[in-house]
């Protein structure tokens, strides 16, 4: 659907992204961007003009970023978070289901700004550096309605040229098409970029059971996600040590990626492009920043010291530009942001049942 | 074993609690391990206590105690004087009980245990469920809790589960909201709404305007409570999942915060965390029982004016009057959901 004032700010969202490809300075301020979106936001998102009046924040008067009231997740859970009229998504990303009714619900207007980004820091992160087109194969189940499903279906257009595909067939991995698809890649002297949840990643390890598998020259791993609500967990450090053992390649290919429904950027682990980047210590494109923030103020806490993610992410044009997520989060000055795993909140104590234990 | 026996068994539980009740150096020590407000404790302990239960109430407990060899009762700590009925379950059910307190808040438990004084009672702060051999454990707290003790029972020995929970109010469209926002405070206030009956989500009968009233008036009536008696310290996760439940509700409705605690409303339910916080949501009385239904798996109780039970309330969930949520009879465990 057409909306003047929101393609605006999509197009000057999407400026800090063709920027970023050239190589150019940024189009303007980031704060600048930032507060038109809150300002545009708070118009067209009755919640959000609530959340602004409550914490004493006149949105006319934001002037940088860090004046946005953020928007936690839990939010899309349980109220539409869209500056636009409903039925007028183009994508409706879904998170994971919750006990008390809808699961939550990111309306993208428009497609295009997210995958600009998506890709240009994709290929940045995951594959810039490579001599030939990857190819883009797929441990992510198939949903259209999953962002990172999206996100990777992008990147095999654009960053693989339409070659790769999906492992999945129905519940089941389909590792003789895998294997198909690496041989073929290697042998037309391509590099695999293999995207996939960690939880997928342990599926196929186990299912190789020591096993080599191994990949083509400078292929890579794009790793996303946790263990939340599965049975069993592996240890990040010990999981990408086994990914790249079994698939034969360096474990600084091994690429972390963070991101989440409620987001339209996402945020990676330097280690395949910078030598010197440790693994753990995600970077962020010029359109978006992560902001420890002190749990209970809400404001930013001191470079080194724990807080919880404060998203602030120029693409979300039409829903929440600044989100709190529930993961916690340290930052190592301007070079990036350390994950120290998720924030239990309040977690159960006793008798009480906990908000997680309704939500999970 | 009979009947007689065990009432007799479960009355001695009650009497060591009258025993106990007014020990001050007791209701310090439980201040300082559970956070509660001095007051706090005071409250708990002269109205929550179930000093007075009638005969008919503790017949029913032990009517309804299944005999075992030996119990091991496992408790938590944020409502420190639910020992009292555990215990009462448990001795009604086998002579022979051990007591695990919980290591946050072991006092009251143990004084209890102490001033049962019977051979067949004993302290076991440090005993492994594992290493009980045979009988049932009942164990109070939360889900990871009981899995884990579940995971470690040996085979042959029962668990008994009483997990976490929460108490939900209906404000039916002929109540009178004042009244119902002055009985819900007190029900809110006890155990800084910790505990498994504790009410967190208020149903108002009717439209927004009603359920503003009502809103209002519940958190004025809050703030009095709070000034007799103050709200406890919050643990740091607890400060922490109710500013990310009141940045929420401030998006999702309205939302007033103070000393006493806060209360949002929407028309979503948005339930809160612990520490004297409750969503109203206001609904047609027709979609009341599909509004109770989403929540019915975590609720133990529902409350209204008269105490009869709501249109739609869980089969499971206690019925009470709003200001008597927090004292069911002891005829029984509070919680009735299967586990």
């Amino acid at each position: 659907m057409s909306d003047a004032e929101s393609d605006a700010l999509h197009a000057r969202a999407r400026a800090f992204v063709s920027g970023f490809e050239r190589g150019a300075p940024m189009s303007e301020p980031f704060d600048a961007l930032a507060a038109d979106l809150a300002r545009f936001q708070a118009r067209r998102i009755p919640g959000y003009a609530r959340l602004c009046a409550a914490r004493g924040v006149d949105p006319a008067r934001v002037a940088r970023a860090a004046d946005a009231p953020c928007v936690p997740t839990d939010v899309f859970k349980l109220a539409r978070v869209a500056a636009f009229p409903e039925g007028g998504a183009r994508a409706t990303f879904l998170t994971s289901g919750t006990t008390l009714g809808a699961r939550g619900r990111h309306e993208l207007r428009t497609t295009d700004t997210y995958d600009a980004g998506a890709v240009a820091f994709g290929r940045w992160a995951l594959s810039g550096d490579l001599p030939a087109a990857p190819v883009v194969l797929s441990l992510v189940a198939r949903d259209p309605a999953s962002s990172l499903g999206h996100m990777v279906e992008a990147f095999r257009r654009e960053l693989g040229g339409g070659d790769g595909g999906c492992a999945w067939d129905g519940d089941v991995l389909d590792l003789a098409w895998l294997d198909e698809q690496v041989a073929r890649a290697g042998a037309r002297g391509r590099p695999v970029l293999l995207c996939a949840t960690s939880f997928a990643l342990v599926m196929l390890l186990d299912a190789l059971d020591g096993a080599p598998f191994p990949m083509p020259a400078q292929s890579r791993v794009m790793q996303t996600g946790g263990f939340k609500g599965k049975t069993r967990e592996v240890e990040p450090r010990e999981l990408r040590a086994r990914a790249a053992r079994a698939l034969e390649i360096p474990e600084r290919r091994v690429v972390c990626e963070y991101g989440m429904t409620e987001l339209s950027s996402q945020f990676y682990e330097a280690v395949a492009r910078e030598p010197g980047a440790p693994h753990g210590l995600y970077v962020e494109p010029p359109w978006a920043r992560v902001v420890p923030v002190d749990p209970e103020t809400l404001e930013p806490v001191r470079d080194g010291e724990e807080g919880l993610a404060r998203v602030e992410d120029l693409l979300n044009v039409d829903s929440a530009f600044a989100v709190l997520a529930q993961d916690r989060v340290s930052r190592a000055g301007p070079a990036g942001f350390f994950l120290h795993g998720r924030s239990a909140g309040a977690p159960p104590r006793g008798c009480s049942i906990a908000i997680e234990e309704m939500t999970s | 074993m009979t009947d007689a026996a065990r009432e007799e068994r479960a009355w001695s539980v009650v009497r060591a609690a009258r025993a106990i009740a007014k020990d001050e150096a007791l209701r310090a020590r439980v201040a300082e391990s559970t956070g509660l407000s001095r007051e706090g404790v005071d409250l708990v302990f002269d109205r929550c206590l179930e000093l007075d239960p009638r005969v008919e109430e503790v017949r029913a407990l032990a009517a309804g105690a299944a005999p075992a060899e030996a119990v091991l009762v496992l408790l938590s700590s944020t409502v420190p004087t639910a020992a009292l009925r555990a215990l009462a379950l448990a001795r009604a059910a086998s002579a022979r009980v051990l007591v695990r307190p919980s290591r946050r808040e072991p006092h009251f438990a143990a004084a209890l245990a102490r001033a049962l004084a019977e051979p067949g009672v004993a302290l076991a702060p440090d005993l492994d469920v594992a290493g009980f051999a045979a009988g049932e454990v009942h164990v109070y707290g939360r889900a990871e809790t009981i899995a884990r003790v579940r995971a470690l029972a040996r085979p042959g020995v029962l668990v008994r589960a009483h997990g976490p929970g929460m108490g939900v109010a209906v404000v039916e469209t002929a109540g009178d909201v004042a009244l119902a926002a002055d009985a819900l405070a007190a029900d809110v206030v006890p155990f800084d709404q910790r505990g498994c009956l504790s009410p967190r989500v208020a149903f108002v009968c009717g439209d927004a305007a009603r359920a503003r009233t009502f809103a209002e008036a519940l958190f004025d009536a809050l703030l009095r409570a709070h000034a007799r008696v103050p709200r406890g310290a919050l643990a740091p996760e607890e400060r922490e999942g109710a500013r990310r439940w009141a940045q929420a509700a401030a998006f999702a409705g309205e939302i007033r915060e103070g000393a006493g605690g806060a209360v949002s409303i929407s028309e979503e339910v948005l339930v809160p965390p612990p520490g004297r916080h409750v969503h109203v949501a206001f609904v047609e009385t027709a979609a009341l029982p599909a509004a109770l239904a989403r929540l019915a798996p975590h609720v133990t109780i529902v409350g209204t004016a008269s105490g009869a039970p709501a249109p739609g309330a869980p089969v499971h969930a206690r019925a009470a009057r709003l200001g008597e949520m927090q004292t069911p009879p002891l005829d029984g465990p509070v919680d009735r959901r299967v586990a």
